[in-house]
């Protein structure tokens, strides 16, 4: 055990353990402990093995970024060790080294495939012979990947809760400035919330010794009305829309004005063997030592670019550390360089870790003189090898600017600092803290609250006195900034020895990659990303994009600002595909009367965005039904239109292209209504209820499209009309059948004689109770009453008209026989028949473009072009006489087998006892009597045409 | 998101008979700017009533939105092969 | 009006017919155990539970009660129109996403040139009165169209409402940005909707008839991972007493 007596701002509760296993073992650990911290003060050192390489690699950053601890937890993979809390229980297991993490079979390809596994190499070594890539790629995946998924986990499902929510502001961060912004803007009134990664927050701050400070901050924050969302990622920004993910819970949280707090990432130098187990980040060591008391080793050797390397050296000493030599790469070092040497520490300026050697963790350091750049397989470097089982190193920083790039942000070099630094910043963005380029305490907090006061003001909250504060805040800021503190820039490569140097962790790639990138021609950073996955990784480019830039800009002797950086995408973390997924929203649209096709036990389908009933068990029946007494259709789905005022006429007579101002009230008229390319749109009835009303079907699939297509053309033209769109306020049923009257008698007080209810009549009058419209239409081709009532009716009507049927034989029908039934009449189905490159004249209706109207109507200029040009092809009918049903969509062929056209509706007719359809075919043989070919599944089938509907032609059942 | 519609670019409908070309060039040409350009859009979940944005189509950024009525020189006319596609 | 059909209202029992108004949700609400009565030719979900219970559940968790059978009008005319006749009730002012409370209707102006509605089905008969005098009076063309059955409606009432809206609805029902009072129009579980914020943790929330089953099931899942259930439109404290005891 290496835990240390307690420590000022730890996390652990000493008194509650906290039992799991790892990989079966079991493990003991403290309540606040993380995976990683547990387990490392148990003695693990090896957490994982790496993505290709199979080497062993362990804590490093300790702060949930690099890769190197990702293990499955409850047999979910992609866990971060270091950061993930413990629970009593829990099962935990490695990723990625079979058969174990001391003993992994494939780490032979380390050793021996260093040759055989170049960038690229999936498609460089394993390509050929072709036939056996197959296998290799089952192999490539078992060997590569971050772990595995069951097929079937029956104990991981769970779905995220969406909660979507508006802020005043949102800061992102829980350090020191976060804290700061937070407080300071919700005193000024604004709301806030802060969400923070940790389990609470304070950020560097509790790591630093300053958790006095961030403990107050963090009462003050929550006495000023901050809501705080602690263990909370945010994962991207999207026009303002920042989903954050806690736990189950996916927040998207929408604010006025964001402060991004977010840090920034120590980065690790480069030299051989830096992956070794033992080699460790100077936060992610002071993490484990001051979070969770756990001692990360005996002896340490350190290599610093900045002062934080050499704190970190002087926390380390403090509880028990002792150190080998530090090496700081600047010429220089810092004033803390005094306190190291008071030590007893000998302080090496100008040096760096060229090599880290060992077996199973660090063993030994050399330390040597820093130079520009080495050469590939160069001699190993001279210097002084100290034995030590940690090695501390400090890179620099980059600030964590993913979120505010994604915001709009830009980033340049900074040459000064060493890494890409925020340059201009979005509208309603801020950024404060190490994202921003501040650095100590005093000047974090101090660019907290200048951001707090920022975003409330952009709020129009604040006082004389706030502007003020804000002002000298400002200049403060300011001075901050423009002298950041003395650090090195660190040489792309420190030191190359026998072992190989990782630019990046999460891919294994090596600078010897990179340069081989650039070698074959890859030579732009967005090139190398793709051709050697670096930065691709689970850490996203946080660890190791400065480097392989800096690495491409010392090879091609170009700036790093010509380099350039990738892009940054969301989400900024890793996130279960499941979190994102949420909860399915799956928006049914049923009719008043859908609970009663139920109780009929009807087939039920997706029609559109409606569930209808597609049949009630016997389609050919229902059909019969229809022909011989009567059928009862729900048609709800229809689109209903409300059409009214002074000009409703007139609006009309410019939407279609027949005439419907002369419409009578009380009478129908069928309309299509075409684009102003002169393609069919949609279609349905229009019935005139009073000089100044019209009532406007739609097809089911169009109602939605069809009312912003007239209320866009009435906004557009800004005629004295208006529209409602009642199609879900009314129920409607299709009732037809030679016994239709009879029924309609026994319902009703309105006389249904042919003489006063004509066809191609509209009349209100009440219907077993119910307050009905009653079109008296023939889309089924027989005797039909359309009957259209408040939805709260709809189940009342229906019932009541099945009843009053029952001793004549009425059936319910669905969809199904009514497609057979508006087949035989050679009614067209608008998106079946027609498609978007289809116009009247091609759909064989020219008699419903009334090109004679005087007044312009949308579509008419095509039209008139259409009207004089014969159509190539022509929607006919057709019969086949060898009884079988070609598919929807077969090809009409011509005589040399060519496709000219297409079958779009096909269906046997029980009542004419023939298979029946329509199809578009050549203008040349769209007459009665031609024959077309029609190529189905390999079957040619031989189909006379014919342009009359094939039942009741003339329409005589219709009108009787 | 479902709350708003997208109209596409506000293109002028021929005020008279349009030669062929012109035709054409009304229902199949857009001007498909990157940079600024006024749009209609309706807003769908909502109040259902159409209005016209100028728009950034590079930043996604809306500089107004407007009613047509308040919108001097919009000029009229709308998309309508790309209208008869969603209706189908 | 020529519109009759559209009046749920105007159904009239005879010897051989008794129609009732349903709602979309009554078979939902009489699979979670609802107690359905008939009420002024609407059949009604009264209660669920005990009404201790519900009252509980308003107080400190969530409640949702079907109010389909509320009655919607739908006023279209000019903006001058549309506004000359909703101030035309004493101290009403007119505002873009501001209801006015009156006579126990919310008269809730959505958009310049359109207004809806909403009132108890008892104060059906006289608000329509009044908006087809203000119709008459206006002497020019105006749009009065009754869409009661056009949209379907619940009520999400107690003090976790607003987190019940968060989980399937992006409006800002914060109480400064939506207070009561307010209408918003927008989606709702991504289907066009409006929100009345009726009362302080009250919201009226009106949505497509057809689409009813679905936002129940929408609103229930939310609502039951916080403690809520359906309650009775009887749980529901009258929101203004006086006007209720006329109606009544």
């Amino acid at each position: 055990m290496s835990r240390l007596p307690a420590q000022p701002g730890e996390r652990i509760a000493r008194e509650r353990v906290v039992r799991f296993t790892f990989d079966g073992h079991p493990v003991e650990g403290y309540e606040g402990d993380t995976i990683g911290s547990a387990l490392y003060a148990a003695g693990r050192r090896t957490f994982s093995r790496s993505f290709k390489y199979h080497r062993r690699r362990g804590l490093m950053c300790c702060a949930g970024q690099c890769p190197n601890c990702i293990v499955a937890v409850d047999g979910a993979p992609g866990a971060r060790a270091c950061t993930e809390p413990v629970r009593e229980g829990m099962r935990v297991e490695h990723l990625n080294a079979t058969p174990g993490l001391e003993f992994d079979l494939m780490s032979a390809v380390d050793r021996f495939g260093g040759a055989l596994t170049p960038p690229g190499f999936y498609y460089k070594t394993f390509i050929r012979p072709r036939k056996l890539w197959p296998v290799y790629e089952k192999v490539l995946r078992h060997a590569a990947g971050l772990g595995r998924i069951a097929k079937v986990h029956p104990d991981r499902q769970w779905q995220t809760e969406y909660r979507r929510r508006h802020t005043d502001v949102l800061v992102v961060g829980g350090g020191l400035a976060g804290l700061r912004a937070a407080a300071s803007a919700a005193e000024l009134g604004a709301d806030v919330l802060l969400v923070d990664n940790g389990p609470r927050p304070g950020g560097r701050a509790i790591v630093d010794g300053h958790h006095g400070t961030a403990g107050h901050l963090h009462d003050k924050a929550v006495a000023a009305g901050v809501e705080i969302l602690d263990g909370a990622t945010a994962l991207g920004y999207f026009d303002g829309l920042v989903p954050v993910w806690q736990g189950s819970t996916l927040h998207q949280i929408r604010a006025q004005e964001h402060v991004f707090a977010t840090g920034a990432v120590e980065q690790p130098l480069v030299f051989s063997g830096n992956d070794l187990p033992g080699v460790m980040l100077s936060g992610g060591a002071c993490r484990l030592a001051s979070l969770y008391a756990v001692k990360p080793g005996n002896r340490a050797v350190v290599a610093t670019t900045s002062d934080r390397g050499l704190q970190a050296a002087i926390a380390l000493r403090k509880i028990g550390v002792e150190l080998a030599a530090v090496a700081d790469l600047r010429s220089t070092p810092g004033p803390p360089a005094d306190a190291v040497r008071k030590l007893g520490v000998e302080v090496l300026p100008g040096h760096t870790v060229v090599e880290a050697q060992g077996g199973k963790t660090v063993a030994k350091a050399t330390i040597a003189p820093v130079q520009a750049s080495e050469a590939d397989g160069g001699a190993p470097p001279t210097g002084r090898t100290f034995e030590c089982d940690l090695v501390i190193t400090s890179g620099g920083f980059v600030p964590a600017a993913s979120l505010l790039v994604q915001a709009g942000a830009k980033t340049r070099y900074d040459s000064q600092r060493g890494h890409f630094a925020l340059s201009d910043m979005p509208k309603s963005v801020h950024a404060a803290g190490e994202v921003a380029g501040y650095e100590d305490a005093d000047s974090l907090s101090c660019s907290g609250k200048l951001a707090g006061l920022a975003a409330a003001h952009a709020l129009g909250l604040g006082n004389p006195a706030s502007r003020k504060a804000a002002d000298e805040l400002r200049e403060r800021a300011a001075t901050a900034t423009a002298h950041p503190a003395a650090a090195a820039l660190p040489p792309a490569v420190c030191g190359q020895g026998a072992s190989k140097c990782f630019v990046c962790h999460c891919e294994d790639v090596t600078a010897k990659d990179i340069r081989q990138s650039i070698a074959e021609g890859y030579d732009s950073i967005e090139l190398c990303k793709r051709y050697t996955t670096v930065t691709m990784g689970p850490c996203q480019g946080r660890m190791c994009e400065l480097q392989s830039v800096r690495l491409m800009a010392q090879e091609m002797g170009r700036s790093l600002d010509e380099i350039g950086t990738t892009t940054t995408r969301p989400p900024t973390t890793p996130v279960p595909m499941g979190v994102l997924a949420g909860p399915p929203f799956e928006p049914a649209k049923r009719s008043a009367i859908h609970g009663r096709h139920r109780e009929l036990n009807a087939n039920v389908m997706w029609a559109g965005d409606w569930r209808r009933a597609y049949d009630y068990g016997d389609p050919e029946a229902e059909v019969l039904a229809v022909h011989r007494a009567a059928g009862l259709i729900d048609v709800s789905t229809l689109g209903k239109l409300l059409v009214r005022g002074p000009d409703a006429g007139e609006f009309l007579d410019r939407l279609y292209p027949n005439r419907l101002s002369n419409l009578k009230p009380g009478r129908i008229r069928y309309g299509v209504i075409n684009s102003d390319a002169g393609r069919i749109v949609d279609d349905g009835t229009i019935c005139r209820l009073d000089d100044d009303t019209f009532y406007v079907t739609t097809t089911s699939s169009g109602a939605g499209a069809v009312e912003e297509w007239f209320s866009w053309w009435l906004t557009d033209w800004g005629m004295r009309v208006y529209l409602t769109d009642i199609t879900q306020g009314l129920a409607a049923v299709n009732l037809a059948g030679p016994k239709a009257r009879e029924i309609m008698e026994r319902v009703t007080e309105l006389d249904c004689s042919n003489e006063a209810f004509k066809y191609l009549d509209g009349k209100r009058a009440l219907i077993a109770g119910v307050p009905c419209l009653i079109l008296r239409i023939g889309f089924v081709g027989e005797l039909g009453y359309e009957i259209h009532c408040p939805s709260a009716h709809g189940e009342h009507l229906w019932d009541a008209l099945l009843q009053a049927g029952e001793e004549f034989g009425i059936r319910p029908f669905g969809l199904e026989p009514q497609r057979v039934l508006r087949l035989q009449k050679m009614h067209i189905l608008v998106g079946q028949d027609t498609d978007s490159e289809s116009t009247p004249f091609g759909a064989a209706m020219p008699w419903i473009v009334k090109l004679d109207k005087e007044e312009d109507f949308i579509g008419r200029w095509a039209l008139e072009r259409y009207s004089t040009e014969s159509a190539s092809t022509t929607l006919v009918g057709f019969t086949l006489s060898d009884g079988r049903v070609p598919t929807e969509g077969s090809v009409v062929l011509d005589g040399g087998q060519a496709p000219i056209g297409q079958v779009t509706s096909s269906r046997f007719s029980p009542v004419l006892r023939q298979v029946i359809g329509m199809a578009w075919v050549p203008a040349g043989r769209a007459s009665d009597g031609d024959t077309v070919t029609i190529a189905d599944n390999g079957r040619t089938l031989q189909a006379r045409v014919r342009t009359k509907p094939f039942y009741d032609p003339d329409g005589e059942v219709l009108r009787s | 998101m479902t709350d708003f519609g997208f109209g596409g670019e506000v293109v002028r409908r021929p005020r008279s008979r349009p030669s062929f070309r012109e035709l054409n060039s009304y229902n199949y040409f857009r001007r498909n700017v990157a940079g600024v350009q006024r749009e209609w859009w309706f807003h769908r979940s909502g109040c259902r009533a159409w209005f016209i944005a100028e728009r950034d189509t590079t930043t996604n950024e809306v500089f107004f939105t407007a009613r047509p009525a308040e919108v001097e020189g919009a000029g009229a006319g709308v998309d309508g092969a790309q209208k008869a596609d969603g209706a189908s | 009006m020529s519109l009759e059909f559209l009046d749920a209202s105007a159904a009239v029992k005879t010897e051989g017919f008794s129609p009732v108004a349903r709602s979309p949700m009554e078979r939902r609400a009489r699979a979670a155990g609802a107690q359905i009565e008939e009420r002024g030719g609407w059949a009604l979900a009264v209660a669920y539970a005990a009404s201790e219970q519900e009252a509980q559940t308003i107080s400190h968790a969530a409640g949702w009660a079907d109010m389909s059978h509320l009655a919607k009008l739908e006023l279209q005319a000019e903006p001058d129109v549309v506004e000359a006749i909703f101030v035309s009730n004493p101290s009403a002012h007119f505002e873009l996403g501001t209801a006015h409370r009156t006579d126990g209707a919310w008269w809730c102006p959505l958009a310049p040139s359109r207004l809806l509605v909403i009132c108890e089905p008892s104060r059906f008969a006289s608000v329509r009165r009044q908006l087809e005098d203000a119709v008459g009076a206006a002497r020019k063309p105006v749009s009065l169209v009754d869409v009661t059955t056009a949209f379907a409606a619940l009520t999400i009432v107690g003090p976790l409402s607003r987190e019940v809206f968060a989980r399937f609805s992006a409006l800002d029902l914060r109480p400064h940005e939506t207070p009561v009072g307010a209408v918003r129009p927008g989606s709702v579980a991504r289907q066009p909707g409006v929100v009345v914020c009726e009362d302080e943790d009250r919201f009226l929330m009106l949505f497509g008839w057809a689409v009813a089953e679905y936002v129940w099931r929408q609103v229930e899942e939310a609502a039951r991972r916080l403690g809520g259930s359906p309650v009775g439109i009887d749980a529901l404290a009258p929101l203004d007493a006086a006007v209720e005891e006329v109606g009544g």
